[in-house]
């Protein structure tokens, strides 16, 4: 006589598995934080030199913090750091629901991660980017005002506060959501999914049973 | 691709209402008179139920605006509030295909549960402060911003399995 195994509900798995892969997340968030302390500095610095003239920030990140210079600043001036922690700790919540869905560590699976991840990144790329601007275009007094129009210091603040709370809270949801539809799908409870995306190889049943 | 034939994809049409909802929800917030009007008093009230909440546990609070002042001091800002996550969770509840009754259910309900998990969020933040204050600034920013935007993700999950699913038509029988 066969065994019947009971059905798995995917959602409940799914559930099940996530507090775990919450604490895989961080530990793999902890061991790859100073490379992407690093990654993020340096492609911001770059964005912001390729539209700045004359080329004069500098983002280095030291303490898991980016210090914000500027050469064409008087040397005792302060230097600003922005924390880094707050920009790109969201990665830990896509590794989190990534790796709770089944079958996480497939072919597809890690490709779909890899590209979220790399959406991701570019994202808290933004958001430093932001926030340097809004630095610039606001926090330097009279500098700010000669340099910065009103219009300039209204968009890069709307686009801090966009990127830094409801960016940075639903960017990963939303990645995770875009690159594993088929499979949050059929955890939501789509039965149309949830049939398309039996696994191959069983035989459906047909007939009587043996 | 055009626009119509985007929107007949359930993932695609799910996506575009969802950041348009979301988008709007976080543009009115933004608002100065809505910061003003509800923001900041709703973050006032959730400074009050934590201080009362804490107050069970025998300490004792001052609660100055959204401050909270005892052993340990904690100033509740927007993004502490919970309702960064209420109106992500929310807009996930209003995209989703689902029935009048299972979005207010997932709307009320939803609310109700991200706000306890905040409470629960900012008491234990301030007993690390007192006990762990090392600590503080990784729990407050890794630790618990990543559970209560999973919390958040998971009462979705939830409730879309549970009372938006559609409910499975009743198997043929016959040839078996």
């Amino acid at each position: 006589m066969t065994k019947k195994n009971p059905p798995v509900d995917p959602c409940r798995s799914f559930l099940r598995r996530l507090p775990l892969t919450l604490l895989a997340g961080m530990l793999v968030w902890l061991m790859v934080r100073p490379v992407l302390d690093v990654a993020v500095c340096a492609l911001t610095e770059t964005l912001i030199r390729a539209f700045e003239y004359p080329r004069v920030t500098r983002l280095v990140a030291i303490n898991h913090g980016a210090e914000v210079r500027r050469s064409d600043f008087h040397t005792a001036s302060g230097v600003h750091t922005q924390a880094l922690t707050e920009i790109h700790f969201n990665i830990i919540v896509l590794l989190a629901l990534s790796l709770a869905l089944s079958r996480p560590f497939g072919r597809k699976r890690l490709e779909r991660l890899f590209m979220a991840a790399s959406l991701l990144y570019l994202t808290q790329v933004l958001t430093l980017l932001f926030h340097v601007k809004y630095l610039y275009a606001t926090a330097l007094g009279e500098w700010s005002f000669q340099n910065y129009s009103r219009l300039a210091r209204e968009f890069f603040g709307f686009c801090r506060y966009f990127s830094d709370l409801p960016g940075r809270f639903s960017f990963p949801f939303l990645l995770w959501l875009g690159f594993n539809w088929d499979q949050v799908a059929v955890i939501l409870g789509n039965q149309a999914s949830r049939e398309s995306t039996k696994p191959s190889g069983k035989r459906a049943r047909k007939g009587k049973q043996r | 691709m055009n626009l119509k034939t985007l929107w007949q994809r359930p993932d695609a049409r799910f996506l575009i209402l969802f950041l348009t909802i979301l988008a709007i929800g976080f543009g009115v917030v933004a608002l100065k008179w809505v910061n003003e009007r509800v923001v900041d008093p709703y973050t006032e009230v959730v400074a009050q139920m934590s201080a009362g909440l804490l107050r069970l546990f025998g300490e004792e609070i001052v609660v100055s605006g959204c401050n909270l002042s005892g052993r340990f001091s904690v100033t509740i800002y927007n993004g502490c509030n919970g309702l960064i996550t209420s109106l992500i969770f929310v807009s996930g509840v209003l995209a989703f295909p689902a029935s009048l009754r299972a979005k207010l259910i997932g709307f009320l309900g939803g609310l109700v549960a991200i706000q306890l998990i905040n409470l629960v969020r900012i008491i234990s933040l301030f007993f690390i402060g007192v006990y762990f204050p090392k600590f503080f600034n990784q729990s407050h920013v890794v630790i618990w911003q990543s559970v209560i935007i999973l919390a958040g993700v998971s009462l979705w999950v939830l409730w879309a399995n549970r009372f938006a699913a559609p409910s499975q038509p009743a198997k043929a029988e016959g040839g078996q």
